[in-house]
């Protein structure tokens, strides 16, 4: 039987929760006896194969038009979708954001922001990404699993790998789940 | 008794038990997040809903009267489909930060509730609207935006403290906690008493003083008892790092988790220089010495000085240790000026008015806390022993009436039924005019037939109006269970003749009876009743003493006091922290401050309560208890360990709960 | 002796005053100088001769008695030649009386029956013996003095006569419930909060028969026992207030209120207490909280108002309805009551037919009447040849009913197994023009505003149901957002405290199980069917147009161009979906698309 091949990427996130990925230490090198771990924003493949995965990992809440395609991309590339820390979760910090509003925070990043002088603008582009309110992974895709934690404990990340790389779904609950 | 079962269990309750208790005296879980075990229930958030056999909708358990032969259902996958629902609504109706805030991590209910339904994510985003965050207390703050309008805050400002300031305002989705007619809470009729946020599910009332200095799980919890006043509420004291972080109330505790703001916080705002080494006076000069040598003068200047010291001890200091105080001072050392700070102001005449008559005239505070007509006479409750007038005030709106009695202004004359202003110092005429008109309109619950003084003589006497004393007379005699309230205005100034009438009209309206004790003195600071007990209730007298003893321990020096020992050759203060006293001190010797020793508290209602120390006491700084034993040993006294019996050697005011 | 052969009498009401009446007698008398007529015609002041609003500055001339309206300073001289000096009346200044008409209730139409209604618009309701000739007060002194409180009770629960209030709980057998607890004092309550949108029974028979109510509530007393009422009264109804507050006054000055009724021991005290804007306060536990000076949110039961309702005492809460009706059933019999209606369901009730029939106003009709009799022979069919759609009864706790329930009888119980419900009788009739999903959002913008607060399912269930029917009507719903309604409805509905909670939902429901396919064409489609919900639809001008330019020059936000004789073009960007031009086309050359 083949591997399982999991895969990850991040939008609107710190990479915390990919750090804390790497902090389940000498456990990875069980994860990858276990499956097959293919792109993932800190290795070499930057894209989930277009044969498709079997797990996909998101890490970020959706914070513009390019997030929206990276999600979109791997939902449409993997078969179980896991929402990864609190950003992907709920929206995470980035979205204190909405409490403002897009264009109030665009205008105190490129215009009022301290370091500018008086030509600050903000950007226009239609090949930069359209900002939009920003939006936990379920508004945009649907998911089928959340993993929450700002970051989620590596034990609790080893055990969703491990049960997602030997075929089960992971219960989050009791001693897995927090929020915080 | 009732018979229902639950989930499949028969079980037996009380008559007028809510389904809810009944099942959690059954060890049955029911997620709740608006109902609180001290207050009345609510019924709002709709959490606790059961499947009752034979109703259309489920019910909320909090609120359901058990019945007999009730069915209920608390598990069924519809009822934890709705918990899962409504616990995402509440999600979605604010904004839900978990990340920052100083409860996340266990102490917040809500969250626990949504882990306990296995929560991983919210259905329904939040608002993204921004709610009103009032910073304008100095102790709290209060955040819309992680408020589930539970409404504990509402009441409990209104059950535990009866201060009513807390409210809502707007309804449906608009329904916003407000104070007052939605003013800053730093501008409302806020007193600080801090029930609110005791009481808070969530992160949304903040205690400015103890956010983010560590959850629940990494504090030490010490049951205690609170030395600000004679009251004795019970507290609990939550400590990390031998730092006290905060103070709450002891719902198991007769005061049921109400506090006042002293009790709460007053040890918080502690900013005097803490003194950890013992120091003596060479050349005018104060400087830092040795124990042994500290203890060697002492003891000389003692000894030479035996009988001619005038010893003074705070009534915060525990029982054990005041018992010592009078052991060693008085009777091993023969002197006769050895009192408390209090000097026997708040307790003296009645403390002799119960000894003289063989009778302890004084109920305990339940008499207060159960009574529908107070009569509050020269005590201004609400400045001193704060919660005893939040006893009155949270039974207010059930009809309970206040009199209050005061020529001058008094912080309850707002909330009084009547307010009855006598000329200064004539309390007894005013106990007289009471008792004339309790006679005269028919009214007394014996047969007394004639009052000892006309109406129209103690009248005049006072300067109160007929109409005035008639009003209350009808009020305390119509009332099923009066009670009369007295404290240092009547102590300190006046005479036996004052306690004959006030007792008079305690049984001529029934508040005393052959079952019942309905007057109550509240006294001074916390060991107030154990002082006048001791007998350390004389004035401080210095003049012609060689040497003042002053275990002030953490309590504060009045001008008077210091100007009082100007004169004294040889002064010896025992103190937890730096003031003028120690200033002025020749000898200092620094000891622990109240919740860094274990020892007795014996309230105003005779409750002796143990209290265990919170804190470890700093090095070099001895316990006022050691201290003091390790004096008497220097000194070759030996004290009389039987503080018990000390207690009860004279015949107390109050009945003393050993 | 001056005789002078005209008066003007010029009216001098502060109000005309305001409008030159000062002016105007100033002018007359100098017009009358200057034409030399001053020593044959007086002009004098005198006080309100008509509406001031209407008639205003207004003057009267004797001996001719002519009345003319809306003078001003400037018609004098032209009033002064024509009629003093060429003896003309001048018809055009003539005052113009209407005729009153009742346009919410006029003669009895067929197939009515008028009971609680008899008295309205008959008498005069300031005038308590106008009240006593139509045989008022003379059920109350039939059940003091000949019947015991127990066979008052009976006479009612024998009548069927069920809670007129919505429950359609028998009214006889909840008298008997607070009568049998053991307490006292006991109290009764009049529900008049009347908050349906669309319901006016209540305050029709308040204004016009106040009596008919302080009556009943008498008798319902005596048959409780309690001592003290309270008529629980809306303020948006200030006349019914009004009119109340006189009824009791006069009641008690006949000695029908008071102690000692009739000498016969029994005594009875009424007042009027006034909500403040809240719907939620006609649920009767939030009523009571509102008496008693708190904050108006409902109160879990148990404990039942029966047991501890005003004041923690045993209350008995009825609607206005079930008071009026009651003297009635004492003085005709419970047999005459239960001969009409069906068998379950027995009497007449009132109800107000509202939206897009031809006779719209107040009916009272026994029950078992169809549906279809009510709306066609009734109701005289839908107005403008439309389409019958769907009748909503209930109020906004109540479902649509649809065309296979038109034979349906208006029953409590037929109305319930249909999906609906009786409510307090207001029946609003949609014709195919209406959009179904507006509707249902149209109701839930009223609970929503409406909802206490107290219970977290209603206070954010109802936003949250809110907010997803108006991104429907918006066209941003997706069909995901159609399974989390029914989950929210369904969830609102089984947990909410009170009755608004627990009902709010069902006109979603009921719209969603009978026009399905409307909320899936907004959804799937962005297709509003009927036409209504702005967002769906657009305006176009079809070939038929003839560049007349009416249209442009009416739109509001000049979206519309076009030359004289030209095919209009509307800008579908800028346009706002007023509708203007459509109604303003002379050639019906202005489709609404969707």
């Amino acid at each position: 039987m083949t591997k399982p091949k999991i895969s990850s990427d991040w939008m609107a996130g710190c990479s915390g929760c990919h750090m804390s990925l790497l902090d389940i230490d000498e456990r990875l090198l069980e994860i990858a006896e276990l499956a097959d771990i293919r792109a993932t924003p800190i290795t070499d493949l930057k894209e989930p194969d277009e044969s498709g995965v079997d797990v996909g990992i998101l890490e970020g809440g959706v914070n513009n038009s390019s997030n929206e395609e990276v999600a979109h991309r791997m939902r449409s590339r993997c078969k179980i979708l896991v929402a990864f820390g609190d950003c992907a979760v709920f929206g995470g910090v980035p979205a204190l954001r909405n409490m403002c509003g897009t264009q109030e925070a665009l205008q105190r990043a490129y215009v009022d922001i301290e370091s500018n002088d008086d030509s600050g603008k903000i950007p226009s582009d239609p090949e930069l990404a359209v900002m939009s309110n920003v939006r936990a992974l379920h508004e945009v895709v649907p998911v089928d699993l959340h993993v929450p934690g700002c970051p989620p404990d590596p034990d609790v990340i080893y055990y969703v790998l491990k049960e997602l790389a030997e075929g089960r779904m992971p219960e989050i609950k009791d001693e897995n789940l927090h929020w915080h | 008794m009732i018979n229902l079962t639950i989930n499949g269990k028969q079980i037996e309750v009380e008559e007028g038990t809510t389904v809810l208790n009944a099942a959690r005296q059954n060890d049955i879980k029911i997620p709740t997040l608006c109902d609180h075990p001290n207050l009345t229930p609510y019924g709002g958030c709709r959490l606790c809903v059961v499947e009752v056999k034979g109703m259309r909708v489920p019910i909320a358990s909090c609120t359901l009267p058990a019945s007999n032969g009730m069915v209920i259902e608390t598990e069924t996958d519809s009822l934890k489909k709705s918990r899962s629902t409504i616990l995402s609504l509440l999600f979605s109706e604010r904004n839900h930060f978990c990340p920052f805030c100083q409860v996340s991590g266990g102490d917040c209910e809500l969250q626990n509730s949504a882990y306990d339904e296995h929560m991983t994510h919210w259905e329904m985003q939040p608002q993204w609207t921004n709610f009103p965050v009032d910073t304008s207390h100095s102790r709290f703050i209060l955040d819309n935006n992680r408020c589930i309008l539970c409404r504990r805050c509402i009441r409990a400002c209104a059950e535990m403290s009866g201060n009513f300031t807390l409210g809502v305002e707007e309804r449906g989705s608009a329904t916003i906690v407000v104070a007052d007619t939605n003013v800053p809470l730093g501008e409302s009729t806020c007193v600080s008493c801090g029930s609110c946020v005791q009481v808070c599910p969530t992160g949304a009332l903040i205690d400015r003083s103890s956010a983010y200095l560590g959850h629940d799980k990494n504090m030490t919890v010490t049951r205690s008892v609170c030395r600000g006043c004679s009251l004795g509420c019970g507290i609990m004291i939550h400590t990390r790092d031998n730092r006290i972080v905060k103070i709450t109330g002891d719902y198991e505790n007769r005061n049921v988790g109400t506090l006042c703001e002293t009790g709460r916080y007053k040890t918080l705002d502690e900013k005097r220089v803490r003194l950890t080494t013992p120091m003596k006076r060479v050349a005018g000069q104060l400087t830092a010495t040795s124990w042994e040598d500290a203890l060697t003068t002492l003891a000389s200047n003692l000894t030479s000085n035996k009988n001619s010291i005038a010893a003074l001890a705070s009534t915060r200091l525990t029982v054990e240790s005041m018992a010592a105080f009078k052991s060693l001072f008085a009777d091993g050392l023969g002197n006769d000026v050895v009192t408390s700070i209090e000097e026997g102001r708040p307790t003296a005449l009645q403390a002799k008015y119960a000894e003289a008559n063989g009778e302890s005239i004084e109920g305990k505070l339940d008499t207060l806390r159960t009574s529908d007509c107070v009569l509050l006479v020269g005590a201004d409750l609400s400045e001193t022993h704060e919660v005893a007038s939040f006893y009155i005030k949270r039974n207010m709106p059930k009809g309970t009436r206040l009199i209050v009695v005061d020529p001058s202004e008094n912080g309850m004359d707002d909330l009084a039924n009547l307010n009855l202003k006598p000329k200064t110092g004539t309390d007894e005429a005013v106990f007289d005019a009471l008792e004339a008109a309790i006679v005269k309109e028919g009214l007394a619950r014996t047969d007394v037939k004639k009052s000892k003084v006309a109406l129209d003589v103690a009248i005049n006497a006072c300067g109160l109006t007929e109409e005035d004393v008639v009003d209350a007379a009808r009020m305390l005699a119509e009332a099923v269970a009066p009670v009369i309230v007295y404290g240092k205005g009547i102590s300190a100034f006046g005479g036996e003749a004052v306690m004959d009438a006030m007792v008079r009209v305690a049984k001529l309206t029934g508040a005393s009876d052959s079952e019942r004790r309905g007057i109550l003195s509240v006294k001074g600071e916390a060991n107030s009743l154990a002082a006048a007990q001791l007998k350390m209730d004389v004035p401080f007298e210095v003049k012609n003493r060689k040497v003042a003893y002053v275990a002030v321990g953490d309590d504060y020096v009045t001008k008077r006091l210091l100007k009082a020992l100007e004169d004294v050759p040889f002064v010896v203060a025992q103190a937890s922290y730096e003031s003028a006293l120690t200033d002025r001190a020749d000898l200092v010797l620094p000891v622990n401050i109240w919740a860094e020793e274990a020892g007795h508290a014996l309230n105003t209602e005779g409750r002796l309560q143990f209290a265990e120390a919170a804190l470890t006491r700093p090095e070099g700084v001895r316990s006022n208890f050691d201290l003091l034993n390790e004096v008497a040993k220097l000194l070759n006294v030996k004290l009389n360990e039987d503080w018990r019996t000390a207690l009860t050697a004279r015949t107390s005011v109050v009945e003393i709960e050993m | 002796m001056k005789f002078f052969r005209s008066h003007v009498l010029v009216s001098v009401d502060p109000d005309c005053v305001a409008q030159g009446a000062h002016q105007i007698v100033d002018a007359l008398n100098d017009e009358l100088v200057a034409q030399g007529l001053i020593d044959e015609i007086q002009v004098l002041e005198t006080s309100r001769l008509g509406d001031p609003a209407r008639f205003g500055p207004d003057l009267v001339v004797y001996p001719e008695n002519v009345h003319y309206a809306n003078v001003t300073v400037d018609d004098v001289p032209f009033l002064v030649e024509e009629h003093f000096l060429k003896g003309r009346v001048v018809e055009k200044f003539r005052a113009k009386e209407t005729v009153v008409t009742d346009d919410e209730l006029g003669a009895p139409k067929a197939k009515e029956v008028r009971i609680v209604l008899r008295n309205c618009g008959k008498i005069d309701p300031h005038n308590i013996e106008e009240y006593i000739a139509e045989d008022g007060y003379q059920a109350l002194a039939k059940a003091l003095t000949s019947m015991t409180p127990d066979e008052v009770i009976d006479e009612v629960l024998r009548s069927g006569l069920r809670g007129r209030g919505g429950a359609g709980f028998p009214a006889a057998k909840k008298w008997k419930l607070c009568r049998d607890v053991p307490d006292n004092p006991k109290y009764l309550t009049c529900n008049a909060d009347e908050g349906d949108p669309g319901a006016f029974m209540n305050r029709r028979v308040l204004e016009s028969d106040p009596h008919s109510v302080v009556e009943g509530m008498i008798i319902a007393a005596y048959a409780t026992g309690a001592s003290m009422g309270y008529v629980y009264c809306r303020a948006e109804y200030p006349i019914a207030v009004a009119n109340l507050n006189i009824a009791i006054e006069q009641a008690r000055e006949f000695g029908f209120l008071g102690n000692d009724i009739f000498g016969t021991g029994f005594s009875f005290e009424l007042e009027v207490r006034m909500g403040a804007g809240a719907f939620v306060c006609g649920e009767e536990t939030a009523l009571i909280a509102s008496i008693e000076g708190k904050r108006g949110e409902p109160r879990p039961r148990p404990p039942f108002p029966a047991v501890s309702g005003v004041w923690g005492k045993p209350t008995n809460n009825n609607n206005v309805e079930t008071y009026a009706v009651t003297p009635q059933i004492l003085l005709k019999g419970a047999d005459w009551y239960a001969s009409m209606g069906t068998e379950k369901s027995k009497g007449t009730k009132t109800f107000a037919i509202a939206g897009d029939v031809v006779n719209t106003g107040l009916i009272e009709v026994p029950f078992g009447l169809s549906l279809r009799e009510v709306i066609f022979d009734v109701g005289g069919g839908i107005k403008d040849g439309k389409q019958f759609k769907a009748i909503q009864t209930g109020g906004p706790m109540g479902g649509c009913l649809v065309a296979e329930h038109l034979d349906l009888p208006l029953d409590y119980k037929a109305l319930t197994k249909a999906g609906s419900m009786m409510g307090s009788g207001g029946l609003i009739i949609m014709d195919d023009e209406t959009c179904m999903v507006d509707i249902a959002r149209f109701f839930m913008e009223f609970t929503q505003e409406e909802s206490c607060g107290k219970c977290t399912p209603c206070r954010v269930g109802t936003r949250r149901i809110l907010d997803i029917l108006e991104k429907i009507c918006e066209g941003k719903g997706t069909l995901a957002d159609i399974d989390r309604l029914e989950m929210l409805c369904e969830e609102v509905m089984k947990n909410s405290l009170c009755g608004l909670g627990q009902g709010a939902p069902n006109p979603v429901v009921s719209t969603l199980k009978h026009f399905r396919e409307e909320y899936i064409a907004h959804v799937v489609e962005k297709r509003c069917p009927a036409k209504v919900c702005k967002a769906l639809i657009s305006y176009q001008i079809e070939p038929a147009c003839t560049g007349c330019m009416v249209c442009a020059r009416n739109c509001p936000v000049e979206a519309i161009t076009g030359e004289r004789r030209q095919l209009h073009v509307i800008d579908d960007e800028t346009c706002i979906r007023c509708g203007i031009c459509a109604q303003v086309c002379n050639f019906n050359a202005v489709a609404v698309l969707s």
